[in-house]
């Protein structure tokens, strides 16, 4: 994805074709839940946040919701039965979440709930379903010590700790190409899913005694980075780790960039990932991912079909970034959890359901899951990915890392 | 839109109609609705008692906040931070506390300064809201990463402790509307609907204005600031971006005004409404629509029912039941009133009113120059004197507008000079304004019952509406009694400020130029309105330019030039002194 | 310790965000002064100017300037249409938040219609780089953006003080009636500011596209700083719109700067209170 004028009118060349294809994609997939599954359909239940705020990130799971129930229609649904999937715009309000959730349980009497977008309408949701005794499976939930409810399953694969494991896994991955940093500037948003991480960074760089050149704290929503990149370019770490949610990765980078300043080494935790790749000033950026179109990742016949499928209707739903990455990866992973456990049981019991999940985890295009450490969380399945080239390519840990592909570090 | 008094029936009606809801909100858990229907409930209690609380202050104060969310934020941390500690029963009071306390800390520093009004006040309390989202941003109360209140467990007076939650809105909500009922319709409503409409003119008339704002700024914030605590236990998760977005106290402000600010059903009308409208637009499939839907609907809402719903229903009501307007005649004045109990009234000639030395310059000019006066009681006093000579700046000194610079003034052996207007229309001073300003978004009869009630009379409603239809039947406005003072035209506003003058019960009555801008007619027809009111045993001091009306009232007459008082002495007399005639060289109106 | 680059560049820094709050402000303060209409949906208007930027800019390759010149006469007409509307319906002050907030949102819906929920970046060579200036660098197109802004805002008050327009103008707001006995068209004066008022939106929203990502709910996000800004300055006046939002721009990244940004709004909005209470006749 290089920038340019002339690429971005290929943008919309394709956007028409892809319009095209992902109307014949849903026609088939409706042909196909015909032909493959009968009954009644099992109804899930969820909201997302398709207006306000939240929505650019809401319209990913949305188009990823609709492309798994497509397919597993067509391959049987949830027990021979079809899949419905009951919808609802949360607006992006928790508390209109909560109202919704118990909407979807008491009156519309959906056998299933799948989790809304984002960790406070996630936690609103995760109340609702502890009161009524629900399984809730959802996609996107950043702080894992705030769940504790015994039948939630996250499929946003932190571990226990993120603020640990994320933190480490930077390190070890530019140590591993021989820059282990010796100075970090830390600056963080103050939004609750990544600004903890931040902190953590701080613990385990004095525990691996890497020097703290910088700690800045800012509003979530902030709009001028000038002054906080005149700061980092002061600082001159050997390490940016940014706790970055959505843009803001984006606007600290031009605002250096306007300083004549390009940072050695640069980690963002949660970035918008199309404007980071697409950008040249992007490049070398880390950041952590769960799920990326490459291998080895997108090896299993059904990624391949995913992200086939994603790109088109991502494309036809105008989303400027039609690559699938961890919003995606884990919103289908979600799918796949619930799917495996009530197929496997043959139940739309939700003791059942989490009795299963609990003891036998879950296989999905992120990776295996499994659910018995604290608060429902398993192993760390998060990866750090590197704008190489234009293009994300996933290089830590080494074992999943893009083949022929490792860490550029400075 | 105006606002009514409430009728007889709605006095009687609405604590029924309370009491009904809350047994209603009390008795649905028992039926089993399905927990959404509470919750959905819940969501509809909160902005009614969120806009409504918005309403006590802004709708009829006029004092626009655009920080609402400050309050209901301080309940929000308040719980998260005391929830866990202390019991439910204590904690939510203390949260309305708190709220209510930063409401009077802003309104005891605010309301001193008095051009900080309309878009000023608005921009200070967003500015206030900014701020205190900045510090719990920044310090132990949060720092960013929200608070989690999963250790608070409401109660659980029925089955859940959602029912628990959702019987808290509704008692805050349905309490705050007969809060607001029981404002609009007693004495503290009086007085703001006055001070919203002219709050100088409030002030002189009697009404305590900076008391009553603080009282309004302190029940608002409190009932925003328990609604907050409230809704922390709802959502569970604190956050300042969700807390303190600009969007909440937005959308107060819309619901206040598309349901009808100045009235106490308005707000929870838009609340409703709103709450409703955009929860009927949750489905997934077309979120886009529905959103746009929403816009559209508030867009046409307010261009059709450009007073809120209230306004439309208090109009049709209105224009079915009002008696078809008198034409616009001069009215006449009619049967005299029953005199006052003479007993008040001291009859001797000492002075009512002694001025001494009383300066007042307004950057650098000398409006009032070391001006020494007495106003003996019972008598008519004239005061003349060119355009700018300071006679209105007198009035002004004298019923509490203006502070002097130096001087005292005393009033019946209280000294008055720095005394606030209400106090000085408490003890029995009144004016009229040479252009009449009247409260322009109430009736006639509430213009006059303000002062019955605020003035030297103090009367209750009851008495003060009697009081005020007398005074109206004096100066021959009885017949429009109900109509809005724009309808009027200057002959009977200036009546109805005579009027609003008598209903204060006043021992001194200061008349700027009511005379000025009437015809021939009508200057007889107030000057024989002038001489009855001072038989029913006022003392008055009489402004004018028409030197015949000036020699065929007063008793005395003094001449003000440059802020200094020139003579004082039998209005003859005084007209043919040289330096009065020097000062008005040339004055067309001393010809008469 | 910090340095005196650093403390440079931070001035810098709030001087570029200082000018973009007032020429954002500046459509805004001149409807309310004189419309008595508070306008909110003049942040939909620039975030509709920045999209029809973004898009002809990546669809068509066309220079954002040029699209500017060309939204100019259209934005104006958009306003002239909005007023139309609202003498029809006599919009008042407080009703006037309410309909422009239900424009506001219709207008945030269409834009995700059109151009979805996600980030959209306008890509251009435009202005790339920066002027240095001894150890400090300014950014060619956030300078750029201040000369227009400031020129734009000279411009007006130039207007609203030394032509016959700005006498008419503020004779119809006092008395419309002796105004119009007196030859001033007052309904063409309403439609004239309230066309202006959108045109500035356009120019603006070429801005706001030029230095930032957009999304749709980011229309918001400006509400309370550009609100402030106008307030502060004093309601129609462009010179205090410009003065207002270089304090409050300083101001913020001051506070970046020296304490820490999450603190930034701490210093503009307290200085505010300050200056509404203790010295009130100054605004």
């Amino acid at each position: 994805m290089a920038s340019g004028i002339g690429d971005r009118a290929g943008v919309t060349r394709r956007e028409s074709l892809a319009l095209a294809s992902g109307l014949a994609l849903t026609a088939s997939g409706l042909g196909a839940a015909r032909a493959q599954t009968s009954g009644a359909p099992v109804r899930v239940g969820g909201t997302l946040a398709l207006t306000g705020p939240l929505a650019q990130t809401g319209a990913i799971h949305k188009v990823v919701g609709e492309i798994f129930i497509a397919q597993a229609n067509k391959a049987g649904g949830m027990m021979g039965r079809p899949i419905e999937w009951v919808l609802l715009d949360d607006q992006s309000k928790p508390d209109l979440a909560r109202t919704l959730y118990e909407r979807l349980i008491t009156v519309d009497k959906v056998d299933l709930l799948m989790g809304p977008y984002a960790t406070a309408n996630i936690l609103s949701a995760i109340a609702v379903a502890q009161r009524f005794n629900k399984v809730l499976v959802h996609h996107t939930f950043g702080i894992p010590k705030l769940a504790n409810y015994d039948k939630h399953f996250p499929a946003w694969p932190l571990g226990a700790e993120p603020e640990k494991t994320m933190p480490a896994a930077v390190y070890d991955a530019l140590a591993s190409a021989g820059k282990a940093p010796k100075t970090v500037a830390i600056v963080t948003s103050k939004f609750p899913s990544v600004q903890f991480i931040a902190a953590g960074a701080r613990e385990v760089a004095k525990q691996r005694g890497i020097t703290e050149a910088l700690y800045l704290e800012f509003e979530f929503g902030n709009r001028d980075f000038g002054p906080i990149a005149a700061r980092v370019r002061e600082a001159n770490a050997d390490l940016l780790f940014m706790g970055a949610i959505g843009l803001e990765a984006s606007q600290l980078l031009e605002a250096l960039d306007k300083l004549n300043y390009q940072p050695k080494n640069h980690y963002y935790v949660y970035p918008t990932p199309g404007p980071l790749a697409a950008s040249p000033l992007g490049a070398n950026a880390l950041a952590a991912t769960a799920y990326e179109d490459l291998a080895p990742l997108n090896s299993s016949p059904t990624a391949q079909e995913f992200s086939k499928l994603f790109h088109a209707a991502a494309t036809s739903a105008k989303l400027p970034y039609a690559e699938p990455d961890t919003q995606a990866g884990t919103s289908y992973a979600a799918w796949q959890m619930l799917t495996q456990a009530v197929n496997a049981t043959k139940s739309l019991d939700d003791d059942a359901i989490a009795k299963y999940l609990k003891t036998n985890g879950a296989d999905t295009i992120v990776g295996k899951y499994s659910f018995g450490g604290s608060n429902n969380y398993g192993p760390d399945l998060m990866k750090v990915k590197q704008v190489q080239g234009g293009a994300w390519n996933i290089v830590w840990p080494k074992e999943t890392a893009t083949p022929g592909k490792a860490i550029v570090a400075k | 839109m105006t606002a009514a008094a409430p009728t007889q029936t709605s006095r009687r009606a609405a604590p029924l109609g309370f009491a009904l809801a809350l047994i209603a909100l009390a008795a649905l858990p028992l039926a089993h609705p399905p927990p959404f229907f509470e919750s959905f409930l819940y969501l509809i209690f909160f902005w009614i008692a969120l806009s409504t609380s918005w309403t006590i202050l802004s709708g009829f104060t006029g004092y626009v906040s655009f920080g609402h969310g400050a309050f209901y934020g301080v309940g929000m941390y308040a719980m998260a931070d005391l929830g866990p500690r202390l019991p439910l029963w204590l904690a939510l009071p203390v949260a309305g506390a708190l709220a209510a306390a930063l409401g009077v800390v802003i309104g005891a520093i605010v309301f001193r300064v008095r051009r900080l009004r309309g878009e000023l006040f608005a921009l200070l309390t967003l500015a206030l809201a900014i701020v205190l989202a900045t510090v719990v941003l920044n310090t132990p109360i949060d720092g960013g990463p929200g608070v989690f209140l999963n250790g608070v467990v409401p109660p659980q007076i029925y089955k859940s402790p959602s029912s628990t939650i959702y019987l808290m809105g509704g008692v805050v909500a349905i309490g705050a509307m007969a809060l607001a009922w029981h404002i609009q319709s007693a004495k503290l409503g009086r007085g703001l609907f006055a001070i919203s409409d002219d709050e100088d003119v409030a002030e002189v008339l009697g009404v305590p204005t900076f008391g009553y704002k603080i009282a309004a700024i302190a029940i608002s914030s409190a009932i925003a600031g328990v609604m907050g605590a409230v809704h922390a236990l709802f959502i569970s998760y604190v956050t300042v971006g969700e807390t303190f977005s600009i969007t909440t106290p937005l959308y107060v402000l819309l619901m206040a005004v598309l349901g009808g600010a100045r009235h106490w059903a308005g707000p929870a009308i838009g609340a409703i409404f709103i709450t409703a409208l955009s929860y009927s637009f949750v489905g997934g499939d077309f979120a886009l629509a529905a959103r746009a839907a929403i816009g559209l609907t508030l867009v046409l809402a307010t261009l059709f029912l450009p007073d809120g719903v209230v306004g439309l229903i208090l109009k049709s009501w209105r224009s079915r039941h009002a008696a078809p307007a008198p034409e616009a005649a001069a009215p006449e004045a009619r049967e005299a009133m029953p005199r006052p109990d003479p007993a008040r009234f001291d009859w001797a000639a000492k002075p009512l009113v002694a001025a001494r030395g009383v300066s007042l310059a307004f950057r650098g000019v000398q409006a009032l120059d070391g001006v020494d006066l007495d106003i003996r009681e019972g008598e008519i006093l004239g005061l003349v004197g060119p355009n700018g000579s300071g006679k209105s700046t007198l009035i002004n000194v004298l019923s509490g507008l203006y502070m002097p610079d130096a001087g005292e003034v005393r009033f019946g052996g209280h000294e008055i000079a720095r005394a606030s207007g209400h106090a000085r229309a408490r003890l029995g001073v009144a004016r009229t304004f040479q252009i009449p300003r009247p409260f322009a978004r109430v009736s006639v009869l509430d213009n006059v019952m303000v002062p019955a009630m605020f003035g030297a009379g103090g009367l209750d409603a009851t008495a003060a509406r009697a009081r005020a239809m007398e005074a109206l039947a004096f100066v021959g406005l009885d017949g429009r009694a109900d109509a809005l003072p724009a309808t009027l035209n200057l002959h009977q506003r200036k009546f109805l400020e005579l009027a609003r003058a008598l209903a204060s019960d006043a021992r001194l009555i200061m008349l700027d130029e009511v005379l000025a801008g009437l015809t021939p007619r009508e200057i007889a027809n107030a000057i024989d309105m002038v001489r009855r009111i001072h038989a029913r045993g006022a003392t008055i001091l009489f402004v004018e330019h028409n030197m015949r009306a000036v020699l065929e009232l007063t008793d005395r007459l003094i001449v003000l030039n440059q802020g200094r008082l020139i003579a004082d002495g039998a209005p003859r007399a005084v007209m043919d002194d040289p330096a009065v005639i020097a000062a008005y060289l040339g004055a067309p109106d001393a010809a008469h | 310790m910090i340095s005196a680059t650093l403390l440079g560049q931070s001035v810098l820094s709030g001087l570029f965000s200082g000018c973009l709050y007032a020429l954002l402000g500046l459509g805004l303060t001149l409807s309310w002064r004189y419309l008595r209409i508070i306008n909110l949906a003049h942040f939909a208007l620039i975030f509709l100017a920045a999209y029809i930027a973004y898009w002809m800019n990546s669809a068509y390759g066309f220079h954002p300037l040029l699209t500017c010149l060309a939204m100019i006469p259209a934005f104006f007409a958009l306003g002239v249409a909005q007023q139309l509307l609202f003498i029809r319906f006599k919009v008042g002050e407080f009703a006037s938040v309410i309909v422009t907030f239900g424009l506001t949102i219709i207008v945030e819906s269409l834009i995700q219609w059109i151009w979805s929920a996600d980030f959209v970046r306008m890509e251009t060579h435009l202005a790339r780089g920066s002027l240095e200036i001894g150890k400090l660098l300014a950014p060619w197109d956030e300078l750029f953006m201040c000369a227009v802004a400031i020129s734009v805002c000279v411009a007006t008050w130039a207007c609203l003080n030394f032509t016959w327009l700005g006498k008419a103008l503020r004779a119809s707001l006092d008395n419309p009636d002796i105004a119009a006995s007196f030859g001033v068209p007052n309904r063409a004066l309403a439609l004239l500011v309230s066309g202006a008022a959108a045109s500035f939106a356009a120019i603006g929203g070429v801005f706001v596209a030029l230095l930032y990502t957009l999304t749709p709910s980011s229309i918001y996000s400006w509400f309370g700083v550009v609100l402030a800004t106008v307030l502060l300055g004093g309601l129609g006046s462009p010179l205090g719109a410009i003065a207002a939002g270089l304090l409050i721009g300083v101001g913020e990244a001051m506070t970046m700067a020296v304490v820490a940004p999450s603190w930034a709004p701490i210093a503009p909005f307290t200085l505010l209170i300050l200056i509404l209470v203790l010295w009130p006749e100054r605004i």
